[in-house]
């Protein structure tokens, strides 16, 4: 089996089935994948998320540095705020898809577990003369997400101090509980929530101090719950939905991408140039089906009778009793439009079945 | 709906059968519906088809994954439960009852031999 998070013995504690995720043995379920989702969506939900990535870079050419590395201009990006983004390669493929957070001293990344490595050579090998200090913090640091309209309550209670009160996308070191923390108000749900990166000899602790505010119905998420609450807030999976073979404007990313940055960065020409001329051969499209089937990863995706693609990530949403999916569209078989509402089918078991493009995520909150 | 446990019939991988007269009736055990987590769509075969024992003659949908169901007896279909087609969760709440899967008739009771009564099949998947 992988390896063990510093939150495992709570995990079996609470009866979890585990299971191995990139390299890890996480928590597959607790109780149920629906009853979990659904109550991230009406209270919170408390997830171990420790097994990310946390690289930190400082020095005093740490903007210059990142700035080239990545499509989004971060030349606007305040102290104590974070912007979603990601790594490119020379051929506008992505490395990995991270969030930057902006402390006061330097910048923290957190990529996925998956990808420490390569984001690392990658970091290292891009480092040229720029004076930063690169400092992989993946080990000492564990990671909790607490998720859910209810989260911001919860905190409270922890004690949040009322200057630290963040805004979505805001970041600051502070405590909970008395517990040493980074907190950022960021997550993989499509809720209100945080995630919190503490040392790994406090991460129980903080856990259990979660789990202990049982009033605002405060529960445990598995990864399972996990999968089918970004795939309705259609938020992509690396490794699934997009790879190095990938490009942001394919994967639907373009929100991510500066258009008038100037700095460089890898890829720039062959992303902007596909921005501009529209010269890409696939594109993520989102799609909810149209009869009761259950779309899953690497079905095909037909649009009239024609094999058009694959579906990347597939399931059921709990919150709609649909079947949603995320895939790839050869873009000449759509003739460039995306537009909302296009009929496509998926294959399933050898029968097509009815499915329909949708611009909108899948779940969209309006959260403060 | 309440059943006799004393007549139901499971198989290593997880089926369950009762006879009732010259009907079969078929669905998966408890213990399969807790290892599948929330059902959210069965897709179950034409009325009338016929297939062999092991073969796959639906797949059931969770949350988290599709698995194929098989035949545990030979024989032809003659009914679907047409219920769970609206409330796949009857098949979570209630599987040896109203979560039933199909029935069928021209099967072989020479077939059953292998298969185990309930409380033995516990025993099966207490020890598995």
């Amino acid at each position: 089996m992988g390896r063990k998070t510093f939150l495992y013995e709570e995990h079996k504690r609470l009866g979890a089935k585990m299971f191995d995720f990139a390299g890890w043995e996480m928590p597959l379920q607790y109780t149920s994948v629906k009853e979990e989702h659904l109550n991230v969506r009406s209270n919170s939900g408390i997830f171990d998320v420790s097994h990310m990535g946390q690289v930190f870079v400082s020095g005093k050419d740490s903007l210059a540095y990142i700035q080239n590395l990545v499509p989004r201009d971060l030349a606007d990006l305040k102290e104590g705020k974070a912007v979603y983004s990601t790594l490119v390669n020379t051929n506008g493929g992505i490395i990995d898809d991270l969030i930057i957070y902006k402390l006061p001293d330097k910048y923290l990344l957190i990529v996925n577990a998956s990808r420490v490595e390569n984001d690392l050579n990658w970091l290292l090998e891009s480092k040229n003369n720029y004076d930063v200090v690169i400092d992989n913090q993946s080990d000492n640091y564990s990671m909790i997400a607490v998720q859910g309209p209810k989260s911001s309550e919860i905190l409270d209670k922890l004690g949040l101090k009322k200057e630290n009160q963040l805004v979505r996308f805001g970041v600051a070191e502070t405590s909970l509980a008395g517990i040493d923390v980074i907190l950022a108000r960021t997550g993989y749900t499509g809720e209100d929530g945080f995630e919190i990166l503490v040392k790994n000899e406090d991460a129980s602790k903080l856990w259990n101090e979660f789990l202990d505010k049982k009033d605002f119905g405060l529960k445990p998420v598995g990864y399972a719950a996990r999968d089918t609450l970004r795939l309705e807030a259609s938020l992509l999976l690396y490794g699934q939905d997009m790879d190095e073979k990938t490009s942001p404007v394919e994967a639907s990313l373009c929100w991510t991408i500066s258009k008038d940055k100037k700095d460089d960065y890898p890829g720039k020409q062959v992303i902007l140039d596909q921005i501009k001329n529209k010269n890409y051969k696939k594109k993520l499209v989102r799609f909810k089906m149209l009869d009761k089937s259950v779309p899953r990863h690497d079905y095909e995706i037909y649009i009239e009778n024609q094999n058009a693609g694959q579906v990347t990530s597939g399931g059921f949403s709990p919150c709609s009793s649909i079947g949603i999916g995320l895939g790839y569209v050869d873009t000449a078989k759509i003739a460039n439009t995306f537009a909302d509402g296009i009929k496509i089918d998926i294959m399933i078991r050898g029968k097509l079945h009815p499915a329909q493009i949708t611009k909108k995520p899948f779940y969209n909150k309006n959260y403060t | 709906m309440t059943i006799d446990m004393t007549n139901v019939l499971c198989t290593k991988s997880h089926e369950y059968f009762v006879k009732e007269g010259d009907i079969l009736k078929i669905g998966l055990t408890d213990f399969a519906i807790e290892q599948l987590g929330d059902i959210v769509f069965v897709e179950l075969p034409e009325v009338d088809s016929k297939f062999k024992k092991g073969e796959v003659f639906g797949t059931i949908e969770s949350v988290k994954a599709a698995s194929e169901i098989y035949l545990p007896v030979s024989g032809k279909i003659v009914e679907i439960n047409e219920k769970i087609q609206d409330e796949p969760e009857l098949v979570n709440e209630d599987c040896f009852g109203e979560g039933w899967l199909v029935k069928i008739t021209d099967f072989d009771e020479s077939e059953f031999t292998k298969a185990m009564k309930y409380e033995i099949y516990k025993g099966f998947v207490e020890n598995a």
